[in-house]
This record gives structure tokens, C-alpha cells and sequence, in this order.
């Protein structure tokens, strides 16, 4: 058994907690610097095709990354992240379409709104726990969905269209072309990828799992937690709101579907999928998301339905995720 | 002022509609910890079961009466065959059960949508029901008085059951202690799935009651249940009579935003919600609320 099942914290996360120790090992290099080859120089060899894929599976890794900083290693299950992913998308909109501010203006001044708006909401949904806290935050989602669709100036259901790629002209690059584009999203994921290894590794973030463990003993050792967590919800919709940002680059345009729960529960699915309060995990999880998703789409039309079954299927069956069920094959072996 | 009084009285006969389904989830969460997400799929379960009976037989009074057997059945069967199970084997906790839910809700959603399309359908309202009636100066649809009587009744029928007889104290006692109850030779999980499939058979009734005046689609569950959830957050979950008091207040809150505010009609009761979570995390009726 692994060492945080002894920890006697609460069992209310157990899907949530699943950490494949090989994966914090040094070894892990061993795999990690062919996939960052990979990585790197797939637009030299793969098709178009994959390197749509591609592109989904990093903007839906950002998403779930930021949810598994609340989920994985705060132990706060949310169902309405999607609300910070609309929010980063029509952020944007506003600015580049609306106010015609350019990328650079608007991207900062979106990120700063969302972490405020963030933090009130945050200040709020974490003075509930557990299934509470799962159903207020579905509801603030419901609730900005409503209001997305009800505006007029942001037209409403039908969305806002127009918005831009960067202007990357200045290296020569043009990012509407697919291979730039495939570049561009995979800094952005990288580069949030490491913030958030480097905050889960600081000791903001081990005051985090700290929460996460035991939330009654960090209180006791003098943690203000209610700020810590309120500090965790807004960094994670930062970061979802980033993969909003990508989304709506990625398409052009921005609608209020990307803020339906549906949206959230998807970003929830990765995160087990791939295994939570794993760093990579979410990518894992986007990864195998994007692709059963396009699977199905070829299969069959009905993907409510599938999405469903999909969904109860990992719940109750694929606990640790991705990583975790490799871990438990490799240690079966051993 | 009349305009007052109707809005007054649909407030109330969509509060009795959220009420049945506020009461069944939050009747789960108290006694097996379960928050159901999927409750609104067995309101579109019921609904839709209806319909079809009644589109067989023509009769609406026999859709009521059948319509709720189906989600009363695929309630006791998810708990009991489910949910129970992974509970108790400990490979899954509450908040698993809850996501498993919410897999159920899309996957309910979902399989109508493939077995009846997204078209809209309807229920129609049956011929000794139909009319509208004087009260008070206005004239208002018989039906709705009809959806007020029998959401009251039920809340009057259950206050009974759960106060004065030996089920509800049963009940009451595995809310309170889960382990004295089984120590005392009752079959807990039974018993737990049968208000599980009682709860689930409200949903359907619901669905029924609503089909004459909403629309029977594919995805009405998931609309209603977000409702339901506000309703059961600022009762207190698992709180009975808290259900029905924020059903009203919720119900209202709504219907009057709709009538006279129709911008905010999205956010109202979110609003109402937040307002709540900041003076009361615990719900309006909640417990006091615990740390840590």
C-alpha cells in the first residue's frame, strides 16, 4: 500500500489519491526526454490530423492541470472549473474583439480579472467542504453560463467570434499556420506546467496537501487554511482560464458551452483518468480523452451517452488513473 | 395586484415540483451520505415512462400511477447493486459515488436522447383537470392548483410517515446512528435502497406531474436538477423540512425574478445561494456547521 493511505486522513478523496511513486523518481528521465523529442519536432513529421489531436490534448492538459491543483492536491472536488475556462475565453474576446486591445494587454488584464473574480468566489465556495463545496461551485458555473447565454453585448448563445492568435511576426512566424500554433500552445503548456510543478514543490504546496491530508491538524499548527485554500482557487483558475485563453485562439471564437458543466465534468474525467496529484497526470488523462472522444465521434453520434458510461466506468473502476494502473502492473511484476 | 397572485401561485406550484425532487436527494444524502446527481435523471426517466403509458393507454391518471415504478426500480437497483456494493467494499468513497452519478445523469440524458431524439413531447392534461377556475379575482388554471394540492399533500404525507411511524423512525434512527440500527436486526441496506428507489420514484412522479404544463426532452433532468441542488444546499442537506421551506423560497425567488426582474431571471437564485453560503455555510436549516 502506498504511504499516504496510513496518513489517516479523511477518505472522502480516495479516487484523488493516488500518487505512482516511480513517477517522482529520477528514472522517470528515462521516458521523459524521448517524449520531449517528441514533442518537439512532431510537427516536422506528423500529419495534420495528429497534430490537431495534438494541440486538443495540451489546451485540455492545461485545463485539467489547473483543476488538479485544486482537486489532486487540495482535496477541494469541484464541478464548475469550466467557468474559469469561459471566462479566459471571453476575457480575451473582450479585449482583442470588443475593446480591441492587443493580445498583450488583454491576456494580463484577463488573468488579473480572473484571479479576482477567483478569489471572491473562492472566499465563498471554500467556506462549504466536500459535497457542498461541489455543488455551490456548480452552481457559480451554472450561474456565469446563464449569463453568458442572457448578454447581449457578448451575443449571447451564439458566442463571440474574431479572436486572435498572437502576433508572432517579430520571429518571422505566422501563428496561423498549424506547426507555429502547435509551438505556441506547447509553451504555453510547458511553461505552466513547471509553475505549477514549482508551486506544488514549495511549501505553499505542501501546506496544500497538508489541507488535502488533514485540514483539522493544519488548522491546529496555526495554517490560516481558509486563505490557503482561497490562494489554491484562484491559482487553478488562473490556470484554467490560460487553457481558456488556448481554446479560444485555438477556434477563433468563444461560446457559452465552454463554460457548461459538461465542460467542468470532462476536465474532472481527465484528472482521474490520468490519475490525480500527479503533475503529468492531467496531460495523461487529456490524452486518453481527446482520443476515445475522437474514437467515438467516428463510431457513433450519441456521445452523451458514451460520455456517460465512459465517465462511471473510470469512477468506479479506474481508481489511480492511467499512471496508477501502470504503477499497480509494474508492482505486480516486481 | 393580480399579476401579483399569479406569479404568487406559479412560485408556488414550481416550488412543489422542486420540492419532490429537493425532498428525495436530500432524504439520500441523510441517510446514506449519497448525494445523487443523477436525481435529475430519474425525473426524465419518469417523465418520459409516463409518456409512454400514457401515449398507450390515454390515460394520464395511469401515467401517474406507473410512470414513478420505473425510476423507483432503477433507484433501488443503483443502490443496491451499485452503489451499495462499491461502498461497502470500500473501493469507492462518497464523492466517487457522486461523479459515478453524474456519469448517470449524461448517460440517462444521452440513451432517451438515442431512444426518442430530441424532440419535445408532452403529456396531455387530463379532461377533469382542464380549465381554469375564479379565485380571488383572477382566473388560474386548474392544473397548477392541482400540482400545488398534491406537492403539499405528499409533504403532509411524509412529515406523517417520518414522525409517527415505526419506518420513519427507523429512518431517523440510521440517520442518527448507522451502526445501533443494524444492531438492532435491521436489514440497513434494504432499507436504504428502498428510499433510494422511493426517492428516485418522486423524481419520476415529478417528471410526470410537470409533463402537461413543461416539456417532455431529452435533457430536462439536468435543467431541474441544478434547481434542486440550490434548493438542497440552502436547506441544509439533508435537512427534510429545510427541503420544503427552500423549495418555497427558491420557488419564489425564481418565479418572481422571471416576472419582474427578467434579467437577472439566470442568476436570481445563485444569487440567493451566495447570499446564503455567506451568512449560513450550514444552509438556512442546516446544523451548525462542522470544522474540519
Amino acid at each position: 500500500m502506498s504511504a499516504e493511505t496510513t496518513l489517516g486522513g479523511s477518505k472522502w478523496f480516495d479516487v484523488l489519491k493516488r500518487v505512482p511513486p516511480w513517477v517522482s523518481h529520477r528514472a522517470s528521465a528515462v521516458w521523459f526526454l524521448p517524449l520531449a523529442a517528441s514533442l518537439c519536432t512532431l510537427p516536422s513529421f506528423a500529419s495534420g490530423y495528429a497534430m490537431t489531436l495534438a494541440v486538443e490534448v495540451m489546451i485540455a492538459g492545461v485545463f485539467a492541470s489547473g483543476i488538479n491543483l485544486l482537486t489532486g492536491y487540495t482535496g477541494l472536488v469541484s464541478l464548475g472549473q469550466a467557468m474559469f475556462l469561459g471566462l479566459g475565453g471571453y476575457g480575451i474576446a473582450i479585449g482583442t474583439a470588443l475593446l480591441g486591445w492587443p493580445l498583450w494587454v488583454s491576456a494580463p488584464v484577463t488573468l488579473v480579472a480572473v484571479a479576482a473574480i477567483a478569489a471572491a468566489i473562492g472566499a465563498i465556495c471554500t467556506r462549504t467542504r466536500g459535497v457542498e463545496f461541489l455543488l455551490i461551485t456548480l452552481a457559480f458555473s451554472q450561474m456565469f453560463y446563464g449569463a453568458a447565454i442572457k448578454l447581449r453585448w457578448t451575443n449571447g448563445s451564439d458566442g463571440m467570434s474574431g479572436i486572435p492568435r498572437p502576433d508572432l511576426s517579430l520571429l518571422g512566424v505566422n501563428a496561423d499556420s498549424p506547426s507555429t500554433f502547435y509551438y505556441y500552445v506547447l509553451a504555453v503548456a510547458v511553461f505552466a506546467l513547471v509553475l505549477l510543478w514549482r508551486i506544488v514543490n514549495s511549501p505553499f504546496g505542501s501546506i496544500l496537501i497538508g489541507i488535502r491530508e488533514n485540514e483539522r491538524r493544519m488548522m491546529a499548527m496555526g495554517y490560516a487554511v481558509a486563505n490557503y485554500k482561497i490562494g489554491s482557487f484562484a491559482l487553478a483558475a488562473m490556470v484554467c482560464a490560460v487553457a481558456g485563453i488556448l481554446q479560444s485562439q485555438y477556434t477563433y471564437f468563444v461560446n457559452p458551452d465552454s463554460m457548461s458543466w459538461q465542460a467542468s465534468g470532462e476536465g474532472v474525467l481527465m484528472v482521474i483518468i490520468g490519475g490525480a496529484n500527479v503533475i503529468l497526470g492531467p496531460f495523461v488523462g487529456a490524452a486518453v480523452f481527446v482520443v476515445v472522444k475522437q474514437a467515438l465521434s467516428l463510431i457513433t453520434d450519441e456521445y452523451h451517452l458514451f460520455f456517460g458510461i465512459f465517465f462511471m466506468l473510470v469512477v468506479a473502476f479506474f481508481r489511480g488513473g492511467v499512471l496508477g494502473a501502470i504503477n499497480t502492473l509494474i508492482g505486480k511484476r516486481r | 395586484m393580480q399579476l401579483f397572485l399569479v406569479q404568487l401561485l406559479n412560485g408556488v406550484q414550481l416550488s412543489m415540483l422542486v420540492f419532490l425532487l429537493a425532498v428525495g436527494l436530500t432524504l439520500i444524502f441523510g441517510l446514506m451520505n449519497i448525494l445523487n446527481l443523477a436525481h435529475g435523471a430519474f425525473f426524465t426517466m419518469g417523465a418520459y415512462f409516463g409518456l409512454v403509458v400514457a401515449n398507450k393507454t390515454g390515460s394520464f391518471w395511469l401515467a401517474l400511477l406507473i410512470g414513478p415504478l420505473l425510476p423507483f426500480v432503477a433507484g433501488f437497483a443503483l443502490q443496491f447493486f451499485v452503489l451499495q456494493p462499491l461502498a461497502q467494499r470500500g473501493r469507492s468513497t462518497h464523492l466517487d459515488l457522486a461523479l459515478l452519478t453524474f456519469g448517470l445523469l449524461f448517460a440517462t440524458a444521452g440513451a432517451v436522447e438515442y431512444i426518442y431524439g430530441s424532440a419535445f413531447h408532452s403529456i396531455a392534461t387530463p379532461d377533469f383537470l382542464k380549465g381554469r377556475v375564479a379565485l380571488l379575482g383572477i382566473e388560474y388554471p386548474l392544473y397548477r392548483l392541482f400540482i400545488i394540492t398534491v406537492g403539499v399533500a405528499i409533504a403532509l404525507a411524509l412529515v406523517l410517515v417520518i414522525d409517527r411511524t415505526l419506518v420513519g423512525a427507523k429512518l431517523r434512527a440510521g440517520v442518527d446512528n448507522r451502526e445501533m440500527v443494524t444492531a438492532l436486526g435491521i436489514n440497513i441496506n434494504v432499507l436504504f435502497a428502498l428510499v433510494f428507489g422511493f426517492g428516485s420514484a418522486l423524481a419520476g412522479f415529478a417528471g410526470v406531474v410537470s409533463a402537461p404544463v413543461m416539456s417532455v426532452y431529452s435533457n430536462m433532468g439536468i435543467g431541474i436538477v441544478v434547481t434542486t441542488f440550490v434548493v438542497v444546499v440552502v436547506g441544509g442537506l439533508g435537512n427534510l423540512k429545510g427541503s420544503f421551506y427552500a423549495s418555497l423560497i427558491v420557488g419564489m425567488t425564481d418565479t418572481f425574478a422571471q416576472a419582474f426582474l427578467p434579467e437577472a431571471e439566470l442568476f436570481a437564485i445563485y444569487a440567493l445561494l451566495i447570499v446564503v453560503m455567506i451568512f449560513r455555510p450550514q444552509g438556512l436549516f442546516g446544523a451548525a456547521g462542522r470544522i474540519a
